[in-house]
């Protein structure tokens, strides 16, 4: 069996439906009590703190809500503050553009690192891996200095593309080992069916490579999403112009030298946490159930 | 064309772009954080672009200090053992939790739980750090009603076990929705014979997981867990915006917030600078001793 | 500030653009064009002024006029500001003119990185008019590098229902009242804290320092020392943790507070008093109007008598890359100076850095800001000016001291020596 370390295993009959795969599956529609108590459970702990989060944000009196569970009213008017005076909209905006630069680039960049790692044996690849790897293990605190200097040097300071391009970095070394996985889940035979009808090593990546790791890819950008629209340090410290902050920086201007307004400040946070969810929801499909299936199909 | 020299030359021509962008942004600066960690470096300096060595006088002062042997390193490895169990164990039940559940509810709960990693780590700090308020927090209320404590009486923040009980919760919280998807993915790929096959052998719900699922899926658990591993051993907002967490309660730093008390609060970049290169280190030792462990030699 | 930023930066296309052509109507009409074409850049920290845009159009339209310069204001949030300005040092990529902490100056100073305002002050005739603790913070080596622009003062807030149900018909004016005070409350009103004590608020604990005669740090010789560990310092510290620990003033929970934390227990209205800001009063009648009514202020207790307290606040400092030394000076002098000033105070409530300003503002003041004013003129300090107090700030020599205490984890005693070691180490540059 060819394992390989990441969220795809071995190829399972393409014909079969994911769904009769997994132990004590159960065709139906209903769930059985014991279930029903887990259910509750689950989305109790994961839900707690984002429902905190926007139920305090919706408190007329959020900066004096202390422990209790119920907000005391419900009132729009953080939101529109955060979103008016607080000039949200802007920020929302130009972390857009840097997580959907830097989810592109990384996903395509680091699939053609995948492929060079799951499908070639080369001198120093257990090397590379590695240092791939180790990579991420530097405090990125500890980097804040070192890479201020090494940008300013590239002309990258005060560029939403710049930032993208220091984003695009910390997110490639997690991107190639979870998609090292997928590309290595593709048989080995499917590109052979290629080469044998004629297509070229570059047409055959196209045509066929691309597609089956496609859902992968998917699953990838979820976490470079993440990494770009969060980031709160060298957004702050390389942007240079207000109007460029991101939305990490943004949030931060509701917290004074001596004050926080937590209304805003969780307005604020809702209005950061929507569109990951948002585009947690659009990969959903890919990311849980057509996640692994999509890599054997075809 | 020379197709031989294509095939030893193109792994390298796809590799190009990532390894330049690592080499520049990566490998460039952590090699400045190195020069660094090898001087007496304060603002001055920063400003003067000046040099300072003193060769490994930062490492020895880090090294010979009680500070690091008694509270810093048992901080960080001891709070990384736990979240990185916490976060995989958790991830694990709920993704074979997922899997029992109908499509629409698994997609509806799986939703669920990815906002729970949606939720940005400062703004989910405040939330656990408001729910353990001594004085007016859900849990000293929840307590107080029960009769196990008198309300407002204890406050966590103050001790080393509950300040990182609380940083944990924190963690596992954010950390588990990316093992429990992964894991889940994973466990769809399982084919059903090999669970059928283990049936008819009367194997337990217990059994089939050990011998079926976990070394079909340990790869994944590899992943995960090396992965769980660097970013917690990393954590740093999660510890700092705590109660005590940002320098006044020198009990619970762990090495990233240290190293980056002493170079931003205090000004001592150089000192700053070994004790990332030290965490580092740490992590690199850690993580190769997981690939050998967990990965079989011609898996990597 | 985003909208009138995007403003702005049009504003700045159009004048560059008509500059481009032949020399046509716009700009530097009036007073002095030597700024023509120049841009300043210059960092504020967010959250001071809520209508912060709003007052940075009417400067800049100002700044214009009078210079021809355009200007280029770009708000910071406070929250890794401090990596902000070192990595821009470090980078040389610091603004013309920032705002800068009042503790940060003498940092900056030492590393080099701004300019000395000193001539430029005297010639100005600006010397006499500024307020002397903030000129005493900006002044590093017999030299003034931060403009004193705004202060605070802390001081004491009360909730006069609380006051009243205890029977207490004046504010506490020293120690005793104050304990007397805090029995009284516990008393009548066992649901109420009487009076917190914050444990991660450095300036909490130094009026209580200062309060018995004592002293943070004293300088001899061009040598700093802490004097956290003299008789006088531990009198006043025993004394604040007492109140905590033995009569009950505070509770757990204040161990890890901060200001803030501190003040938002008091705006939810079951705490008798505490240590608060003079800009505080605007921010809970905005976060807690029926608590705000009923607010009243006093000024620190001390052992006998008004206890001094720290005047905190920023500067204005003239950073060295500026390439326009003079034009930056020009926008200093309009920002600390005149209505421009008197208005930052209004709507920020802090008090002007300088004092003909601060007159006008009290003129007009309400009677808790009287009592902040009082405090600050008369009971005002800084803490020690020196590039060292940064890294004391740093290690969080004071909260760590109070923290230990107030968690039992030390007493009154031992904290202190300890405190007063790793200061004495932050003295040294270890």
């Amino acid at each position: 069996m060819s394992t390989t370390p990441a969220p795809v295993i071995a190829p399972v009959a393409p014909e079969e439906s994911r769904d009769g795969a997994a132990p004590l599956r159960a065709d139906r529609t209903s769930l059985r009590p014991w279930q029903v108590a887990t259910l509750v459970a689950l989305l109790g702990f994961a839900l707690f703190p984002a429902y905190w989060m926007v139920s305090t944000a919706l408190d007329p009196r959020a900066s004096t809500r202390g422990g209790s569970l119920l907000p005391s009213g419900l009132t729009p008017r953080h939101f529109s503050f955060v979103l008016g005076d607080g000039g949200f909209g802007a920020f929302l905006l130009n972390s857009a553009l840097v997580a959907v630069v830097t989810v592109l680039i990384s996903s395509a960049v680091a699939l053609l690192a995948a492929v060079a790692v799951a499908r070639f044996r080369f001198p120093l690849r257990r090397q590379i891996l590695v240092m791939i790897l180790v990579a991420q293990m530097v405090p990125l605190e500890a980097l804040v200095i070192p890479l201020f200097l090494q940008a300013r040097t590239l002309h990258m300071l005060n560029s939403l593309l710049g930032l993208a391009v220091v984003y695009l970095a910390f997110s490639l070394p997690f991107a190639v080992w979870q998609l090292r996985g997928f590309v290595a889940a593709v048989p080995v035979e499917v590109e052979e069916a290629a080469y044998v009808d004629g297509c070229g090593w570059g047409q055959m990546f196209l045509r066929v490579l691309l597609p089956l790791v496609a859902p992968g890819l998917v699953a990838t950008s979820v976490f470079s999403f993440i990494t770009a629209w969060n980031e709160f340090i060298f957004a702050l410290t390389f942007l240079q112009d207000d109007d460029k902050y991101t939305v990490a920086v943004g949030l931060q201007k509701f917290f004074g030298e001596h004050t926080a307004d937590w209304g805003p400040i969780m307005a604020a946070s809702t209005l950061i946490t929507v569109p990951v969810v948002v585009f947690f929801l659009l990969v959903q499909r890919n990311l849980v159930s057509g996640l692994a299936a999509g890599a054997v199909k075809g | 064309m020379g197709s031989h020299r294509m095939r030893t030359l193109r792994p390298w021509l796809l590799l190009a772009p990532t390894l330049a962008l690592m080499a520049v942004l990566l490998a460039w600066p952590l090699g400045r954080v190195v020069w660094l960690s090898l001087q007496n470096y304060g603002l001055r300096e920063l400003n003067r672009g000046t040099t300072n060595f003193v060769g490994f006088d930062n490492y020895v002062s880090v090294l010979t200090q009680p500070y690091l042997w008694t509270i810093v390193l048992p901080n960080t490895i001891g709070f990384a053992v736990v979240t990185v169990v916490g976060t995989v164990a958790l991830g694990t039940l709920v993704a074979l939790f997922l899997a029992t559940l109908p499509v629409a509810w698994r997609y509806l709960a799986s939703s669920a739980v990815m906002v729970a990693w949606a939720v940005p780590a400062i703004t989910g700090t405040y939330v656990w750090v408001f729910l353990f308020d001594a004085a007016d927090g859900l849990v000293t209320h929840a307590l107080g009603g029960l009769g196990v404590i008198e309300t407002g009486s204890v406050n966590w923040f103050l001790e080393r076990w509950s300040f990182f009980g609380i940083a944990a919760l924190n963690v596992v919280h954010h950390g588990f929705p990316f093992v429990a998807v992964t894991v889940l993915a994973g466990l769809l790929t399982v084919p059903t014979e090999l669970y059928e096959a283990a049936v008819i052998d009367g194997a337990g719900a217990w059994r089939r997981f050990w011998s079926v699922t976990v070394p079909v899926l340990k790869p994944i658990f590899a992943v995960v867990t090396i992965l769980s591993t660097i970013w917690d051993f990393k954590v740093f907002a999660q510890i700092f915006l705590m109660p005590g967490g940002s320098g006044t309660n020198r009990e619970v730093f762990n090495l990233g917030v240290w190293s980056y008390i002493q170079s931003f609060a205090q000004g001592r970049y150089g000192l700053g600078a070994a004790i990332a290169v030290l965490l580092t280190l740490l992590l690199l030792g850690i993580t190769v001793v997981y690939l050998r462990t967990l990965f079989v030699e011609e898996d990597l | 500030m985003r909208k009138s930023m995007a403003g702005m930066a049009a504003g700045i296309l159009v004048v560059s653009l008509a500059s481009c052509g032949d020399a046509g109507g716009s700009g530097g009409s009036g007073g002095s064009t030597d700024g023509g074409g120049k841009k300043l850049t210059v960092w504020i920290m967010e959250g001071t002024n809520p209508d912060a845009s709003a007052y940075f159009e009417t400067v800049t339209s100002t700044f214009k006029a009078k210079t021809g310069a355009d200007l280029d204001v770009q708000m910071v949030p406070w929250s890794g500001a401090k990596d902000k300005f070192t990595t821009a040092i470090a980078g040389g990529t610091t603004p013309d003119v920032a705002e800068v902490g009042a503790t940060w100056t003498p940092e900056f100073a030492e590393a080099g990185a701004i300019a000395d305002l000193g001539d430029k002050v005297s010639a100005a005739g600006l010397d006499s008019d500024l307020v002397g603790s903030l000129k005493e913070a900006g002044t590093y080596d017999g030299r003034l590098y931060g403009m004193p622009w705004y202060a605070g003062v802390r001081s004491m807030l009360y909730n006069k229902d609380v006051f009243a149900k205890a029977g207490i018909t004046t504010p506490p004016k020293t120690w005793a009242e104050l304990t007397t005070a805090v029995e009284k409350i516990k008393k009548t009103q066992p649901k109420v804290t009487p009076f917190p004590v914050p444990g991660s608020s450095e300036f909490t604990a130094t009026p209580f320092v200062w309060g018995g005669g004592g002293e943070l740090a004293t300088q001899s010789g061009g040598r700093w020392k802490s004097g956290l560990a003299d008789p006088k310092a531990v009198e006043g510290i025993t004394f604040l943790t007492d109140l905590a620990l033995e009569h009950g003033s505070s509770t757990p929970a204040a161990a890890t507070w901060t200001e803030k934390d501190a003040l938002t227990a008091y705006a939810k209205g079951d705490v008798g008093m505490v240590v608060a800001g003079s800009w505080t009063p605007a921010t809970l009648a905005q976060d807690a109007p029926e608590v705000a009514k009923k607010t009243g202020a006093f000024v620190m207790p001390g052992k006998s008598g008004m206890a001094p307290s720290a005047v905190g606040g920023s500067h204005l400092s003239v950073f060295e890359t500026a390439k326009d030394k003079d034009l930056a000076w020009q926008f200093v002098q309009l920002m600390t100076t005149g209505d421009l000033a008197k208005k930052w105070g209004e709507e920020s409530n802090y008090f002007s850095g300088q004092k003909s300003a601060l007159d006008a503002q009290l003129a007009s003041a309400s009677d808790a800001q009287k009592v902040f004013a009082t405090q600050m003129t008369q009971g005002g300090r800084t803490v020690p000016v020196t590039p060292q107090w940064g890294k004391v700030q740093g290690k969080k020599v004071i909260p760590t001291m109070m923290q230990s205490v107030l968690s039992s984890k030390a007493d009154a005693k031992t904290a202190t020596d300890q405190a007063a070691k790793d200061m004495d180490a932050a003295f040294a540059g270890n």
